[in-house]
């Protein structure tokens, strides 16, 4: 297995995560087309530290490490977000939450 | 006596003016006015007495102006001339400033008055004490404008009104002859002070004078022109009885005491160049006729200040005569002193009568006063008598003194001199018996004046009864006067014109019934001998022909202009349609703004709340961002 | 070979739960779908000889954001809705055009440039080595990191905490 496999596989999964998040209209599925992307992410960072030049550094796993820890994070946030937003607006329909224009 | 000492005489009024002016409370205004006032004159007093006893000396204050070599100086001179104006004319003013509170008590525009009064008194002492003919005339020129105001005062009436223009325009014309005088004197000697170490103006021996003796004769010419028109001498003497339209503290102040004085001491300050251009005998007799044609005029008059008015430049002529018939300028002097005291307490007497009278003004419809007002009464006999030169008053010592010296000089000019005051004293006697004898023949009862107006008459006719006697012979010495012989033809005419002037009229006026026509008010006589008519014929027809001419000029300027205008106004379209409109408010300024806007209205449709809008945006600018990455590497 | 087997099964598992996890309507599926995903891809990392990071990728995402995520289907919405259908045919356009483009540019240049030579040994990453790390180099990302997590919790709690409700029976006449 080469790295140009891993390439391929993470961003087909990034093709995906993309494809929910412009296409669903559900903001609990445009979180998990997020989470989709950010495994593409640390994939990326995986599969480059076991092929690259310098692995003794440890640069991929830790920076796989941050990047799960502020995933973990940014889903506490933003899934509590999404129950204010449910909560005020009755919804969670993408196209229904449309106060951030000129009215 | 330090230089901004003697400079805070005339400075204080100023101040007080400047203070005054925006006020609205008169009797506040009043006070600092007074105040000020009484400050000068207790200064004024100190210079006085420092002048009595030392020399005369030069203040130098700061320089004016400094054009190539020539400097002018603020300098102020102190002798016993200018000390004895300053003394008097604070003194005089201070009386008058306090008669002033009760005479204009109930005018809305008290306030507004004594600011002018203020002006006034800080021109007229500036005009007193300065030592430079530049000072000199700016102050002339101040008086000359707080008189306009003044007498304006009411220009609710159109009298009034007119009658403050004429003074202007009238006085003008002097006051052009002084200004022509300064400048003929400026180009001949290159200094307009008047001492300043033996180089001034007034210092330089005549006999080895750089610009000859015809100069001389020049400015001092152009200077009487000056003084004449500001004294009321004979052919400008035309606006100082219309000036009586003014309040009547104003007469007394102005127009009796201090500023129509202002030429008499403008001849008297520069008497050297007078001396120098042998243009005295011209000042004696222009002096002379004044005296005697205002002396007939005052006869046919009725009003009560207008009398006085006509006596007043009938005494400024006496006081011309003064001194051009002497050979210092003392003698004229001392008759202006001891008029302005009797002269303001006769005004002011007469204000006191027309107050106590409902502001009535002619003697026709007056009578009995004497016992309704008995202190006015009083004092204005004392200042009747002065007037009249009664033996030992104050006005008889003066008059003598002018009978002695133009005696000596010039005999014809002694008898038109006698004449001219027998008419005076004949006059006074017209006027006192027609105010004060019989029956009050007016509408309204008379009532005497309060205190505030009263005292300073009680005061001002000690000094018009005693001044000549006390201090007289000090006095003229101290001006620098020659005692000169007193002959016996002189003490017996000055005799004999005041008490026959006076026995004169007590036949004529005592028995009468004065409701009857007047036997000597004579028709030229109250037409006052046609002096405005004469100008209306001449000068006014003139400025008539000239108003057509330049209506005619400004017609033709108008339709230039009119011309001038179409071209503009087309020139203007053209650039209002092609650039403006089309540039500007279509390109430039509207269009960028039209532009923006539309880039706005663009911009907002980016902003239109579709969330999965914005996040197509995003990963739109990612892609690029990737593409352009993988641009920069390759 | 035995490798390549590995990776064809896993990664075929992890692009099925992603399609599944975005595709499906009813959002229980989908959030059953994404953890297979994570799985997967845990698998991957220990291919890869991340084993602790293939670990901490099952418990944070399979254990905890899965959970998570129950949780707030289960508080905003039933679990299907009319609200669930996708975009219009504009959107559609729209999100397959870049969800293709992207992959495609970000690939460009590891698919133009050839295969990178594969490092002779395999590296080490134990935890002992990843723990000595963390506790030397990363030291401060790490208590940064601590404290951005405390941040995320209380702003998560003060975010979700809905309005102050008056105490029952106050407002209610008796």
């Amino acid at each position: 297995m080469t790295l140009n496999h891993y390439l391929v596989l993470s961003a087909i999964l990034l093709g995906i995560g993309l494809l929910g998040v412009l296409t669903r209209r559900n903001i609990i599925v445009v979180l998990f087309s997020i989470e989709i992307l950010f495994n593409a992410a640390n994939l990326n960072f995986i599969a480059f530290w076991r092929f690259g030049p310098n692995p003794e550094a440890l640069m991929g796993p830790m920076f796989a490490l941050f990047a799960i820890a502020v995933a973990a994070a940014e889903v506490a946030v933003g899934l509590a977000l999404v129950i204010a937003v449910y909560r005020h607006f009755k919804t969670v329909d993408l196209e229904k939450l449309d106060t951030l224009r000129e009215p | 006596m330090s230089a901004s000492t003697l400079a805070l005489i005339p400075c204080l009024p100023l101040l007080a003016a400047l203070c005054t002016a925006g006020m609205r409370n008169g009797r506040r205004a009043a006070a600092v006015a007074i105040g000020a006032l009484a400050m000068s004159a207790l200064l004024a007093l100190w210079a006085l007495s420092q002048a009595w006893t030392g020399d005369a000396q030069v203040f130098p204050l700061a320089d004016w102006l400094s054009v190539g070599g020539t400097r002018i100086t603020f300098s102020l001179r102190l002798d016993a001339l200018s000390a004895l104006m300053a003394s008097m004319v604070t003194f005089v003013g201070l009386l008058i400033f306090i008669f002033s509170t009760g005479y204009m008590a109930h005018d809305p525009r008290c306030a507004r008055f004594f600011c002018y009064l203020s002006l006034f008194a800080a021109g007229m002492l500036g005009l007193v004490l300065s030592n430079n003919l530049l000072l000199l005339f700016m102050s002339w020129e101040i008086v000359g404008l707080a008189s306009y105001l003044l007498i304006g005062f009411w220009f609710h009436k159109p009298s009034a009104a007119a009658a403050g223009k004429k003074a202007f325009i009238v006085t003008r014309l002097g006051d052009l002859g002084l200004l022509l005088g300064l400048l003929v004197a400026f180009t001949q000697t290159g200094t307009l002070e008047l001492y300043a170490g033996g180089a001034g103006l007034l210092e330089k021996d005549p006999g080895t004078l750089v610009w000859g003796v015809g100069a001389a004769k020049l400015v001092s010419l152009l200077l009487f022109v000056g003084a004449a028109g500001k004294s009321g001498q004979v052919p400008l003497h035309v606006w100082l009885p219309d000036a009586m339209e003014g309040p009547t503290p104003v007469s007394a102040l102005i127009h009796a005491a201090t500023m129509v004085a202002a030429g008499v001491f403008l001849v008297a300050r520069t008497f050297p160049l007078f001396e120098a251009g042998g243009t005295l005998p011209l000042v004696a007799w222009t002096g002379g006729v004044t005296a005697l044609i205002a002396a007939l005029i005052a006869l046919g008059q009725f009003d009560i200040k207008r009398i006085l008015a006509y006596s007043t430049v009938s005494q400024l002529g006496l006081m011309m005569v003064g001194l051009g018939a002497a050979t210092t300028g003392a003698i004229g002097m001392y008759h202006l002193f001891t008029h302005a005291y009797f002269k303001a307490l006769l005004f002011l007497g007469a204000g006191s009568i027309s107050h106590g009278c409902h502001h009535e003004q002619d003697i026709r419809k007056m009578g009995g006063i004497a016992r309704a007002m008995p202190v006015t009464t009083a004092a204005y006999l004392c200042g009747a008598l002065a007037l009249v030169a009664f033996p030992y008053t104050s006005g008889y010592f003066s008059k003598d003194a002018v009978l002695v010296a133009v005696y000596g000089a010039d005999r014809p000019l002694f008898y038109l001199c006698a004449f001219s005051s027998l008419l005076t004293a004949l006059y006074v006697t017209r006027q006192c018996v027609y105010v004060f004898a019989g029956a009050h023949r007016g509408a309204h009862a008379p009532h005497e004046s309060p205190a505030v107006m009263t005292v300073p008459l009680v005061i001002l006719a000690v000094f018009a009864l005693g001044m000549g006697g006390l201090f007289g012979g000090a006095l003229q010495a101290k001006l620098g006067a020659i005692h000169a012989a007193h002959p016996f033809p002189v003490i017996a005419t000055s005799w004999a014109v005041a008490l026959g002037g006076m026995l004169l009229g007590w036949v004529i006026y005592s028995g009468r019934d004065l409701r009857a026509p007047d036997p000597l008010a004579l028709v030229p006589l109250q037409r006052k001998l046609w002096f405005d008519e004469l100008y209306a014929a001449t000068a006014g027809r003139l400025w008539s022909g000239l108003t057509a001419l330049a209506v005619l000029l400004q017609e033709m300027v108008a339709a230039l202009a009119e011309l001038v205008q179409e071209l503009a106004q087309a020139t203007g379209q053209f650039f209002s349609r092609s650039v403006d409109g089309r540039l500007i408010d279509q390109l430039a300024v509207d269009g960028l703004a039209r532009r923006f806007h539309e880039g706005g209205r663009a911009a907002v449709r980016f902003q239109s709340g579709f969330l999965p809008g914005y996040l197509r945006w995003v990963v739109l600018g990612t892609l690029l961002g990737g593409l352009f990455v993988h641009w920069l590497l390759t | 070979m035995i490798e390549g087997v590995a990776f064809y099964i896993l990664s075929t598992v992890a692009v099925l739960g992603a399609l599944l996890a975005v595709s499906r309507r009813n959002l229980v599926h989908g959030v059953f779908a994404l953890l297979l995903f994570f799985a997967a891809l845990s698998g991957l990392f220990v291919m890869l000889m991340a084993d602790y990071v293939a670990a901490v990728q099952v418990l944070v995402y399979v254990g905890a954001v899965g959970i998570l995520q129950l949780f707030a289907i289960m508080l905003t919405e039933h679990v299907t809705g009319d609200d669930l259908r996708r975009l219009g045919a504009r959107g559609w356009f729209w999100g397959l055009m870049l969800a293709v483009a992207l992959p495609v540019v970000l690939l460009l240049p590891p698919l133009l440039n050839g295969e990178p030579p594969v490092p002779p040994a395999a590296p080490q990453s134990t935890a002992r080595q990843l723990g000595s790390q963390l506790m030397e180099h990363y030291v401060v990302p790490l208590e940064v990191l601590a404290l951005l997590l405390t941040g995320a919790l209380i702003g998560a709690v003060a975010v979700a905490h809905g309005p102050e409700k008056d105490p029952p029976g106050k407002d209610r006449p008796a």
